[in-house]
């Protein structure tokens, strides 16, 4: 029998959340803005499952649904990578302030 | 038949249309087809006319729009005044295609010249037969723009697009006036129909200012499509267009739409003396200042323009001294004759190609029957005994007499010797003494030019008649009729009246006859001792120029002024706006930089400034 | 006290340590490795909300898989790379107060957020129950899953595959 409350769960998920958008939207290094963007899923996935077990209707799906979110943004990772790869051939570059095509 | 009254105005606007659309299909035969159907609107009206000896007024109308609890309609009134102006307006403008037809044969744009013939007779057509004053405001409209499109004929030609603008725009002042009359009219009475409104004045329900005020206004859109003073300077302008242009506007269409106007709205009129005296005073002066340019005006156009001003004056004088009779009456005989005058004075233009008096002369040989149906008309304008001006003009000078108006009556009579001197000052100089042209190269007036002249020429004799004091006065009876709201004005003319017209018509003959055939007296002495009123009399005592330097040049300093508020306020002001939408947009496109995390840092801080509000606001 | 509280204590101050430590670092690879602390932390505090089978897939999928894919990442485009500090300083500051402003009024949103005790049995047969729901209930979504995870590798495939003309 748990004796914890909900709220230190999603206070936790919001400072990691906090801190990964941070990052994203001023760290320089594209793989680090990707690695924010994981910090950030994590925020979420740790919502999903704590909802999950306090939710209003505790139940199994908030489970599932963090792992289809944990495959989801494997796949994003992957191909983020793929074509950060292929941009870096191009530019030899990973800094993302180079990263300016949409201008034209 | 009385009913398919509205087809008359129909036909020749039929006709404009198809010209119009077909124009670059038919040549010859637009303009057959547009004398066919002139004839056929002739012919109709002519038979109801005859039914409307008997039935005295016929209305037809339908219902056209309906606001709120205000009926405006449209139809048909017949009554003698505007069957006698249609049978009149349809009669002149069948004989002016016919002459058209020889008179602008050589004309590559003959089918053009014959729409806009029709357009301008059909507008002058419904006008006369319109029930309502906003329906005689369209049409009036329409007379407006027919003549703009007419005088402007020779667009190619400066001096007649200015022509063809003058009056246009001349005629919009007086206008203006027409449409402010008939708003306040409208204003007042809270109907257009000519019954309701007639009614509402004879009933007194209008102010006695108010109603002199609204008769003056409209007596303004008079002034400027009759050619009043002090809004005539378009009319001697209007001479560049084609000769049958200037037959038709002077005659039957144009020119006495303004003294129609004043006879359809004569109730209003009879209601207020002011309005009366305005008429009486501004007619009798344009009659006598207008025949005294006549008087040596050098161009044979603008001499018949500046007589037809001179006469719209006397019929503007007639009616205000309760002539109506009169003044309707010598409506009627001037179509006739001033259009006899104007295909006359075509013929002679058509054959020798110059408007030019002194450069004139001696065409009595070769053109036989022209001077002798110019010579007839002459005698007719003039007063000549028997001829029908001298029934209508003794009519008007009975009026004057009647009304004891007895200095314009003065005033009149001697209008109407300058008439009878500057006509046979025209005659004269055109038809008889020295040719100063090769007279052998002139060809054979075609028979299209010929039959209308000779037509109006029997007509110009035979037309007073209607209305003698010796024979019985059908004309003026029937136009009065029972109508309650006309006096019967006719005067028992006197002898004496007769007698004085005839000696002063004679003796301007005369003396016409002594100076420019018997030369008994020099003209150029006579000029010379004259000098200053001939400087004055030749410029038209200045008008133009009057107009030019108080409207134009005003106009043009106005203009001026706004030049410069224009380049300098509203210029400055246009700067600013761009040069401030310039620097924003250029300070915008540097906000698109392509880098996506700036854009998302920027959408996360719109976002975090929504919810703080929200938040703020008591959220959640 | 009681050990889960001081679990969870342990637990979420080794999470916020490590994500400290990703924003603070300069060298990639260490912020890298800093925010793998973050994700076992995570995969502790699953499992005090009853969610082993989660916690497991955390461990093996952002600390193993993803880890290495972005260690390859950084090894294969600039390893060296040092994170200088934003050339921007500007919108750091916009951005940080921004996300402090947007920490307070989520956090003004959960402060009393309560549903109940919570559920008890979660954590009974839990990768059985996570199995008979995914293969149940959830099987369409499932499927397409797979199929994004597919073209995932296809397009990972392609786009990084050198080109034949680049070989020349």
């Amino acid at each position: 029998m748990s004796t914890l409350p909900l709220q230190p769960f999603l206070i936790l998920a919001l400072i990691l959340f906090c801190m990964g958008l941070f990052g994203a939207l001023t760290k320089r290094n594209t793989i680090i803005v990707l690695v924010c963007i994981e910090l950030m899923l994590n925020a979420v996935n740790l919502n999903l499952v704590a909802f999950s077990k306090y939710g209003a209707q505790p139940d199994i799906t908030g489970q599932v649904f963090s792992l289809f979110s944990i495959t989801i943004a494997a796949a994003e990772v992957a191909v983020g990578m793929a074509i950060l790869i292929a941009w870096y051939r191009n530019k030899n570059s990973v800094n993302i302030d180079e990263v300016d095509e949409l201008k034209d | 038949m009385i009913e398919f009254v509205w087809l008359i105005p129909t036909l020749p606007l039929l006709t404009f249309i198809l010209l119009t659309i077909l124009r670059d299909k038919v040549n010859q035969t637009g303009s057959y087809m547009a004398i066919c159907l002139t004839g056929m609107a002739f012919i109709l009206s002519v038979l109801v006319f005859i039914q409307l000896i008997d039935a005295g007024t016929a209305v037809q109308e339908w219902e056209w729009i309906t606001i709120g609890s205000i009926q405006i309609s449209f139809g048909t009134l017949l009554n003698p005044l505007n069957g006698l102006m249609l049978i009149l307006v349809a009669f002149i403008s069948l004989l002016i295609h016919i002459y058209s037809l020889g008179y602008m044969e050589r004309d590559q744009r003959m089918t053009t010249f014959f729409a806009y013939l029709s357009l301008f007779t059909a507008a002058m057509l419904g006008l006369v037969i319109s029930p309502n004053l906003l329906q005689f405001y369209v049409f009036w409209e329409l007379v407006g723009l027919g003549s703009f499109l007419l005088i402007g004929f020779y667009y190619y030609k400066n001096s007649a697009k200015n022509a063809a603008q003058k009056a246009f725009i001349m005629t919009r002042v007086g206008d203006m006036g027409l449409l402010i009359g008939l708003i306040l009219l409208f204003w007042q009475t809270g109907s257009l129909q000519f019954e309701a409104i007639f009614s509402a004045i004879t009933g007194g329900d209008v102010e006695g200012s108010m109603l002199t005020l609204i008769a003056i206004l409209i007596f303004i859109g008079a002034i400027g499509k009759s050619g009043q003073f002090p809004l005539h300077t378009w009319l001697p302008d209007a001479m560049e267009g084609p000769t049958p242009v200037s037959a038709l506007i002077h005659a039957a269409t144009m020119v006495a739409a303004g003294v129609y106007l004043v006879a359809v709205m004569y109730p209003l009129y009879m209601a207020s003396t002011t309005a009366l005296m305005v008429v009486t005073v501004v007619g009798g002066f344009t009659a006598i200042y207008a025949a005294s340019i006549g008087l040596v005006q050098n161009d044979i156009k603008q001499v018949l323009a500046y007589s037809t001003i001179s006469q719209l004056g006397f019929m503007m004088l007639a009616m205000g001294t309760l002539g109506y009779t009169a003044g309707v009456f010598h409506l009627f005989t001037h179509a006739f004759f001033k259009a006899l005058l104007f295909l006359a004075a075509g013929v002679v233009i058509h054959a020798i190609h110059t408007q030019n008096i002194k450069q004139m002369g001696g065409l009595h040989q070769r053109l036989k029957l022209t001077s002798i149906t110019f010579a007839i008309g002459a005698l007719a304008i003039s007063g000549f005994p028997l001829f029908s001006g001298f029934f209508s003009k003794e009519e008007i000078l009975s009026a004057v007499w009647a009304d004891g108006q007895y200095g314009l009556w003065l005033v009149a009579l001697v209008a109407a010797f300058l008439t009878s001197l500057y006509m046979f000052r025209l005659y004269f100089l055109v038809f008889h003494g020295e040719s100063k042209q090769r007279l052998d190269q002139i060809g054979l007036v075609p028979k299209t030019m010929k039959i209308p002249m000779s037509i109006l020429a029997v007509f110009s004799i035979f037309s007073g008649f209607f209305n003698t004091s010796w024979f019985g006065s059908y004309l003026g009876d029937w136009l009065i009729g029972d109508n309650q709201m006309l006096t019967n004005t006719h005067h028992g003319s006197s002898i004496g009246v007769m007698l004085i017209a005839s000696i002063i018509s004679i003796g301007g003959i005369i003396l016409a006859y002594m100076i420019y055939v018997k030369k008994s007296f020099d003209q150029t002495s006579l000029q010379s001792s004259f000098s200053g009123t001939y400087k004055l009399l030749a410029n038209k005592f200045f008008m133009d120029e009057f107009y030019h330097t108080s409207f134009v040049k005003g106009a043009k300093g106005v203009g001026k002024i706004f030049v410069y508020v224009e380049r300098y306020g509203v210029g400055f002001l246009l700067a600013f706006i761009r040069e401030m939408l310039t620097t924003l947009s250029k300070s915008g496109s540097k906000t698109q930089t392509g880098q996506t995390q700036t854009y998302a840092a920027v959408a996360f801080l719109g976002m975090v400034l929504f919810t703080a509000i929200y938040i703020l606001k008591g959220g959640y | 006290m009681n050990g889960e509280l001081l679990a969870f204590l342990i637990l979420s101050g080794a999470a916020i340590l490590g994500g400290i430590l990703m924003i603070n670092l300069k060298k990639v690879v260490h912020m890298l490795l800093s925010v793998v602390l973050t994700f076992v932390s995570l995969a502790g505090i699953y499992i005090l909300l009853s969610a082993e089978f989660v916690a497991v897939v955390q461990i093996l999928i952002y600390s193993g898989a993803i880890t290495i894919i972005l260690a390859f990442g950084i090894m294969l485009t600039n390893h060296k790379a040092q994170e200088e500090r934003s050339s921007n300083r500007l919108r750091a500051i916009l951005v940080g107060v921004g996300v402090i402003i947007f920490f307070f009024t989520t956090y003004a949103g959960i402060k009393n957020l309560y549903f109940g005790t919570g559920a008890d049995s979660l954590h009974i047969d839990n990768t059985q129950k996570i199995g008979e729901s995914i293969f149940s209930h959830y099987v369409i979504p499932f499927e397409l899953v797979s199929i994004v995870l597919l073209v995932a590798l296809m397009g990972a495939v392609v786009l990084t595959r050198q080109r034949e003309e680049d070989d020349e």
